[in-house]
């Protein structure tokens, strides 16, 4: 892909994703957001190009998906030794501890409502979020119980 | 567990970035050890050990 592990660091205390520790990185990031200006910017009319937005929004949109497949190849590539990926599996076992806390109260919330209410009002992305992170966590086990 | 990798590491004439590199840890790693706050799995010991040029694990950590 186009970017490389070397130009960036994984982010830990600002949510998800990667950061640039080096002037390689930070050169990364200003080609990204030179080339959607360009693509918002970019004078289609001159050369008899008609439905602008729409060529802007679907450049805009695969440009997009392009970059976040490039974040994920460099983020499934950078360096981890032990200590980090122990770090990083308590914090992301937190982290989720704390989603699914929030989920199952609103979850909770929705059907306390929903029977005072006498009508269902319940959110069916949030039990689908709580749905799958338990399929998440069942083929992770079954996964680790047969590999180790 | 306490070690005496700072002290092996200096007689090694090594920073802690190069043993870092050469055993395939981050140097914030090597802090930690140096500093006691984390104990490593087995193989990292044996390459830590390896890398100080020393003959047993035991000279490099405190088993007791």
């Amino acid at each position: 892909m186009i970017g490389k592990p070397t130009w960036f660091k994984r982010r830990k205390y600002t949510g998800w994703g990667i950061y640039p520790k080096n002037w390689q990185g930070w050169t990364y990031i200003a080609g990204i957001v030179a080339i959607v200006a360009l693509i918002q910017y970019i004078p289609l009319d001159f050369m008899g190009i008609t439905g602008n937005s729409q060529i802007r929004t679907i450049a805009t949109i695969v440009f997009c998906v392009i970059i976040v497949l490039d974040t994920i190849h460099i983020m499934a590539r950078l360096p981890m030794d032990e200590r980090d990926r122990i770090h990083e599996a308590i914090a992301e076992r937190n982290a989720l501890w704390a989603i699914m806390a929030a989920l199952a109260t609103g979850v909770g919330w929705q059907a306390a409502t929903s029977a005072l209410n006498n009508k269902v009002q319940i959110d069916p992305v949030i039990i689908v979020a709580l749905v799958a992170g338990l399929i998440a966590k069942a083929t992770t086990n079954i996964y680790l119980d047969k590999k180790n | 567990m306490k070690n005496h990798i700072a002290k092996l590491r200096k007689t090694a004439n090594l920073t802690q970035e190069e043993l870092a590199a050469q055993i395939g840890v981050t140097r914030q790693t090597i802090i930690a050890l140096e500093q006691n706050r984390y104990n490593p799995s087995l193989g990292l010991a044996h390459a830590i050990t390896k890398a100080l040029k020393q003959s047993t694990i035991e000279k490099v950590f405190d088993l007791g």
